[in-house]
């Protein structure tokens, strides 16, 4: 018995898929909340139309809430953008995950007309879990930069927040399927898809290319709805089951790109948890093929980075960079004595340098991503390399940010 | 933290977790037909009715329309004027959101919203449309005047 919640819950697994799911609760909540911002005077404001989900919140708490003059409703506003970028990025990741669920929660009271669905709700749950632990900030994120761990990709946590994670939309899915079929239910007794595809242009069914056809044969829309409560029912089950994995994974996918497509659904079903199926993979199947791609690219020819080995600015930089390297796609090396900028010798012979070099490095490290629209966007390429100049010609005076390298710098 | 200490406070932690999710979800559609009566809930975490996503479907549709009445003459509001917040990735005005200024009471907060958004108007007529056989009777369409916000 010990053995197996052992397994289950205690036993440590790296946490690398936590750190990626991280990105995508932050992009769901901010796409969920941002867009109520814009809108301040009719969503939040003393002037605005609002509901109230009293069956969530305590009474006595939307009371306290309403009380908020509109100066504070700007400051919870300014608190929530802050503190999503930071869970985002990363930067405090705990920290920031906290004080955005506790702005979460205000806005939710304050007014549930917009935000309030059962899908948000759901995401408060995931939010929750995520509070729980600094797990998801162990890579992909700016707290991996200030540990400067080189081995941060394969660290190792209880596994006990995926599993719980893993449960939640498991359970979902599950739950989901027995009400349908169940108490009020009524996808055994009626024939809700037809319905759905009878509804008028006001309703929540989107105009695809069965639908006209679906709208007048009954019997297949009874059909498809009962293949969807029992994709529903089966899916904890192929997704728990390691041999079954892939398939439910699959499935799972396919069902919420088919719900996109067809329905009015928030947008929790396409960004969050498609990614929360992925929570399933073993992170060590994540690691190992991080690892194999490391290997195959130690044996090929490999970008090369030279930089200024006398600077402790650069000798910093560039243990950010080895931290980020997931792929292990260069070799780094100190150049010649006082070269101007860093010189990047790609792979096919070809020489990049200063900031057209870092525009390289961003297709290839995947904590760069986010950085190719900046360094892409029209004027980067006359505002970027006056940019890395001027940091080049200060790299003396610019701080040491990170201490290992400051070490090693005297 | 020591590893025994740190594996007793996780093992607690998801206990409690498991015990209370497992019975938020089955409380409101289970638990208490089968008590035959109200438990006690938790607030704040939990979905209040469960995981009830599409559960029951019926062979009807019901929607608010708003008219503006201007010098006697009522003229539709287009919805997506007066719940101008943009979702990204859906429709709130298709997943029925306006449905809501009908509930009761609604009328106080609702009417102060429309005179500010739409000085234009004289007056407001809020209304319920329903057609109740989607299936069989599709153009078959009722409509009642709810409240008027004069």
């Amino acid at each position: 018995m010990n053995k197996i919640w052992n397994r289950l819950f205690l036993e440590e697994r790296p946490s690398i898929g936590l750190s990626f799911f991280r990105i995508f609760v932050a992009l769901t909540v901010g796409l969920h909340v941002i867009p109520s911002f814009f809108h301040l005077d009719d969503n939040y404001f003393s002037t605005a139309f609002k509901t109230f989900n009293t069956d969530f919140f305590p009474a006595l708490f939307i009371e306290w809430v309403q009380k908020s003059p509109d100066l504070l409703v700007v400051f919870f506003v300014i608190a929530f953008v802050i503190t999503w970028f930071c869970f985002l990025i990363g930067l405090f990741s705990q920290l920031s995950c906290i004080l955005m669920t506790m702005c979460c929660y205000y806005f939710y009271a304050l007014n549930s007309f917009h935000i309030g669905t059962l899908s948000w709700d759901i995401l408060l749950v995931t939010l929750f879990l995520m509070c729980i632990t600094p797990y998801h900030g162990d890579y992909f994120s700016i707290d991996t930069l200030g540990r400067g761990d080189l081995e941060a990709w394969q660290r190792r946590r209880p596994f006990f927040i995926q599993r719980l994670l893993q449960l939640q939309i498991a359970s979902t899915f599950f739950f989901a399927a027995l009400y349908k079929v169940t108490g009020e239910g009524n996808w055994i007794t009626g024939n809700p898809i037809y319905y759905l595809m009878n509804y008028p242009a006001q309703g929540v069914t989107k105009h695809f290319l069965l639908k006209e056809w679906m709208s007048v044969h009954p019997a297949f829309c009874y059909v498809v709805g009962l293949l969807i409560v029992a994709s529903e029912i089966s899916l904890p089950f192929l997704l728990f089951i390691p041999k079954t994995r892939r398939v439910g994974i699959c499935m799972g996918f396919f069902f919420h790109v088919l719900l996109v497509l067809t329905l009015d659904v928030p947008s929790i079903f396409i960004f969050l948890f498609p990614a929360q199926m992925l929570l399933f993979i073993h992170p060590q199947r994540i690691i190992d093929w991080i690892m194999t791609k490391r290997r195959i690219n130690a044996l090929s020819p490999r970008g090369k980075l030279l930089f200024d080995g006398d600077c402790g600015f650069c000798r910093a930089s560039v243990r950010l960079l080895q931290v980020m390297d997931l792929w292990g796609k260069f070799e780094y090396a100190p150049g010649h004595k006082g070269m101007s900028e860093m010189v990047l010798e790609a792979a096919d012979g070809k020489i990049y340098g200063g900031f057209f070099a870092f525009r390289q490095l961003v297709w290839s490290v995947p904590m760069l991503y986010g950085m190719i629209p900046v360094v892409y966007f029209p004027g980067s390429g006359i505002v970027g390399p006056w940019v890395y100049r001027w940091i080049a010609r200060n790299r003396h005076l610019l701080p040491v940010f990170h201490p290992s390298a400051m070490r090693k710098c005297h | 933290m020591n590893i025994p200490l740190r594996n007793k406070i996780i093992s607690f932690f998801v206990i409690i977790w498991l015990l209370v999710f497992y019975y938020e979800s089955t409380c409101g559609y289970y638990l208490q037909p089968l008590f035959k009566r109200e438990l006690p809930r938790m607030k704040f975490l939990f979905p209040p009715a469960g995981w009830i996503m599409f559960y029951n479907i019926g062979d009807n549709f019901s929607y608010a329309e708003v008219y503006g009445v201007k010098d006697n003459a009522p003229q539709l509001i287009d919805p997506h004027q007066i719940l101008q917040t943009r979702a990204i990735g859906y429709d709130n005005i298709n997943r029925n959101a306006l449905i809501t200024v009908l509930s009761p009471g609604m009328s106080d907060s609702f009417c102060p919203f429309l005179k500010r958004k739409f000085p234009y108007f004289d007056k407001f007529l809020i209304t319920y449309v329903e057609y109740p056989h989607l299936s069989e009777q599709p153009f078959d369409k009722i409509q009642t005047v709810v409240y008027t916000c004069e």
